[in-house]
């Protein structure tokens, strides 16, 4: 108990907190982003604390992303190539949290999301691997044998990702709700290449076989 | 007239309804109201040397509760708030607050007066939820009465009229008129002698003619009880026409509004004056120096039964906190995205609760337009996306006024997956179905998306996927995530009720995770039956 107290001692000590329940209104007078990590205000409700994902709300993990990809998602989502599905909510949501994201914010999330330990994610659907095998042998092309990804090719890596979310992707792909604007170059590749898949067995299936590589 | 019910079905009828009054006589009408099983807080005060540590995680209604009873019984209590400031659903806003919707933050712009507010959350407070009434008392929160039914509100169908707003008495009487006269005509002396002595039958034909004002002959001709086309006072009243039923029964809104006066909706309701928020006021006054805000939990985790330890951020610097007890209101589906080492079955009831969808939105009115049609309060149904037009019940007779101008209250996402601009243009459209001024008259509209609002992303959680009430199974995840992991870490919140989206709920859930804390401490066991060893 002794213990105990103490650490509590210490938090107080350490955190000395404002205590500002004055008056309500003023509190609110400007956004208070500057004086904390934008990614924590607003990231860490929907992708979990320090990213390691929340199914729930539909916001897949980030810790372990890499960076140019990060990157170019969030200027993707701003440039509403992505999100405009009005029947995905997660998507709509990703596409007006990151609207007002100025080039230099944008820097700022990748670079601090980059220093959260990757975390293993939970295999979640279940498929006939070896049928996925061989499915992912055109996946491999630009995601790599062991989906390690290719950043000269545009191509993330697949091990270490949520399957739930893959599995929404490729669906979104599928559908062209992501990939289908013109201008959006790589989602363009990747849509043509979702077409090797033409079922939602053949989705579980790959997808049992990219959790094989975490 | 065409008959509508065979004799048969309506002795069927009143038979049943013979049989329900003999159940009344034995039990509620005696006064044994249902009441809930779950006892006011009594803990025991604690060694002021040897004080039990407690950390509260959110400052909702439920954490503030938890943190105003254990603080007064000695405990050492912290409460973390991701938010800048306390309460959670229970939110106010007035000229100058931030709705800090993700993606889409607004300020609010109306006039800055004590009455120009809007209940963004729980805006009304029904009589019988005593806990809640018993923490205005003691907290010194001022009330006033609310208003939800208010026969001079409209009502307004596409459906009925030619879409034409008809005034909630004409619903009402008509309804209540026609089924009355389907009851009093088939309700002939041999009937009589079947389930009920005269002097019964005659007291039920006495009401069924009062209930629907029926003329001579059992005739319903119309009721003055929904006004006078004119006159009145000083020369006759003129009576309305007799609305047309047939127009009455192409909308749902006869059952609905003929329910509203009974139930949590019927009076009498309360509102603190001033903003439902004076409740999160009255407890954080009480609180002074235990709420932390703008902290961001990153991990709780149970410490081999020895309490319960929480990472969080605050300002960019990570801290640790650890407790004998942890009782926490974050939204159960935030919990899922914060690490743990909770059991796998405590995780999985966690990831079935489902997040709640409800949203408003509000106008400032430049008059109180309403009032010119004799509205005072209340509420307006439309078969619009809108739902509902809510009045203020305070403020009459001031220049202006806020008022409720949709009320999404769960189960679609219309209103959050439009734009700002969208949301608004589209409840003015709508407004203007029951109001034709309604343009004109408002301005500097707010919503309130529940579903993505900063730190909560949900309103009221649901237990339920079927209308049909709780499966077992649905029971038993339930009762799983109220019980304590670890014996140490209490989920409370009106997410650890039967009955969510009510403030009562969210105290009860926190009072009965006190009681079960203090149950526990004492040694006396939770099981049926005597503890051996």
């Amino acid at each position: 108990m002794k213990k105990l107290i103490s650490s509590f001692a210490l938090v107080l000590v350490l955190s000395a907190p404002a205590q500002q329940q004055t008056a309500f209104a003023q509190q609110y007078d400007k956004l208070d982003l500057d004086s904390q990590p934008l990614s924590n205000k607003v990231c860490a409700t929907c992708h979990g604390s320090y990213g390691v994902g929340n199914p729930i709300v539909g916001g897949p993990s980030l810790a372990g992303l890499e960076p140019w990809y990060l990157k170019r998602q969030l200027e993707s989502f701003r440039a509403k190539y992505r999100g405009n599905n009005k029947n995905y909510i997660p998507g709509n949501e990703m596409q007006v949290s990151v609207a007002r994201l100025s080039d230099t914010e944008i820097e700022g999330l990748v670079s601090y999301i980059a220093t959260w330990p990757s975390v293993a994610p939970e295999q979640t659907i279940n498929g006939d691997a070896d049928n996925g095998s061989a499915l992912y042998a055109s996946c491999a092309a630009c995601h790599g044998i062991n989906g390690e990804g290719n950043e000269l090719l545009g191509a993330p890596a697949l091990a270490g990702r949520n399957d739930w979310y893959m599995a929404r992707q490729l669906k979104l792909f599928m559908s062209g709700d992501r990939g289908g604007n013109p201008d959006d170059v790589y989602g363009q590749q990747m849509r043509a290449g979702v077409q090797a898949l033409s079922s939602e067995q053949d989705i579980n299936d790959v997808l049992a076989y990219v959790s094989t590589m975490n | 007239m065409k008959k509508f019910v065979s004799r048969r079905e309506l002795l069927g009828l009143i038979g049943k309804t013979g049989a329900t009054a003999a159940v009344l006589k034995a039990s509620t009408a005696l006064g044994l109201v249902p009441e809930t099983t779950v006892q006011f807080p009594d803990i025991p005060s604690v060694n002021p040397a040897n004080r039990p540590s407690v950390v509260i995680l959110g400052g909702g209604i439920s954490g503030l509760t938890t943190a105003y009873e254990l603080d007064k019984a000695g405990y050492d209590c912290v409460v973390l708030e991701a938010a800048p400031k306390a309460g959670g659903r229970c939110m106010t806003v007035r000229s100058g607050d931030l709705i800090d919707e993700v993606g889409n933050p607004q300020i609010c712009e109306f006039d800055d007066d004590p009455h120009m507010y809007f209940n963004a959350g729980p805006a009304r407070i029904p009589s019988t939820h005593r806990n809640l009434l018993r923490y205005c008392r003691d907290l010194g929160v001022e009330l006033e009465i609310f208003i939800n039914e208010n026969k001079e509100a409209y009502v307004q169908d596409d459906a009925m009229f030619n879409g034409k707003p008809v005034k909630n008495a004409i619903v009402t009487t008509s309804a209540r008129g026609f089924m009355a006269e389907i009851m009093a005509k088939n309700f002939t002396g041999h009937e009589l002698d079947q389930p009920l002595n005269q002097y019964e039958a005659e007291s039920l034909l006495g009401a069924i003619r009062s209930f629907g004002d029926l003329s001579e002959g059992d005739v319903f001709k119309g009721s003055t009880r929904s006004g006078y086309a004119h006159g009145g006072f000083i020369e006759h009243g003129v009576q309305k026409d007799v609305a047309d039923f047939s127009e009455l029964l192409k909308t749902d809104f006869m059952r609905m509004i003929l329910g509203q006066n009974e139930g949590e909706t019927g009076p009498v309701l309360f509102q603190p004056v001033g903003g439902m928020d004076k409740i999160v006021q009255g407890f954080t006054n009480k609180l002074e120096g235990k709420i932390y805000y703008d902290v961001m939990v990153s991990s709780v985790n149970l410490n081999n039964g020895n309490g319960v330890e929480v990472t969080y951020e605050h300002k960019g610097m990570k801290y640790k906190i650890e407790a004998d007890y942890c009782f926490n209101c974050i939204p159960s589906h935030l919990m899922t995205g914060i690490e743990n080492n909770f059991d796998e079955d405590y995780i999985e009831a966690m990831h079935y609760v489902r997040r709640g969808e409800a949203y408003k939105s509000a106008f400032q009115a430049k008059t109180r337009f309403w009032e010119k049609d004799d509205i005072y309060g209340g509420i307006s149904w439309t078969n619009q996306k809108i739902q509902q037009i809510w009045y203020p019940p305070h403020g009459v007779f001031k220049e202006k006024g806020v008022i409720l101008g949709a009320y999404d209250f769960g189960g679609g996402m219309h209103f959050t997956k439009l734009s700002q601009e969208e949301r608004l243009e589209t409840a003015i459209r709508q407004g203007q179905k029951v109001h034709p001024e309604y343009r004109d008259q408002v301005e500097k509209g707010i919503t309130i998306a529940w579903h993505r609002m900063n730190h909560m992303l949900g309103c009221a959680a649901r237990w339920a996927r079927d209308r049909g009430g709780m499966t077992a199974q649905e029971e038993h995840l339930y009762h799983t995530l109220q019980q304590p992991a670890g014996g140490r870490h209490y989920m409370i919140g009106d997410q650890i009720s039967v009955h969510s989206a009510w403030q009562e709920s969210a105290i009860l859930s926190a009072h009965w995770a006190i009681n079960d804390m203090v149950k526990r401490q004492s040694g006396i066991s939770t099981m049926p039956g005597q503890k051996l060893s």
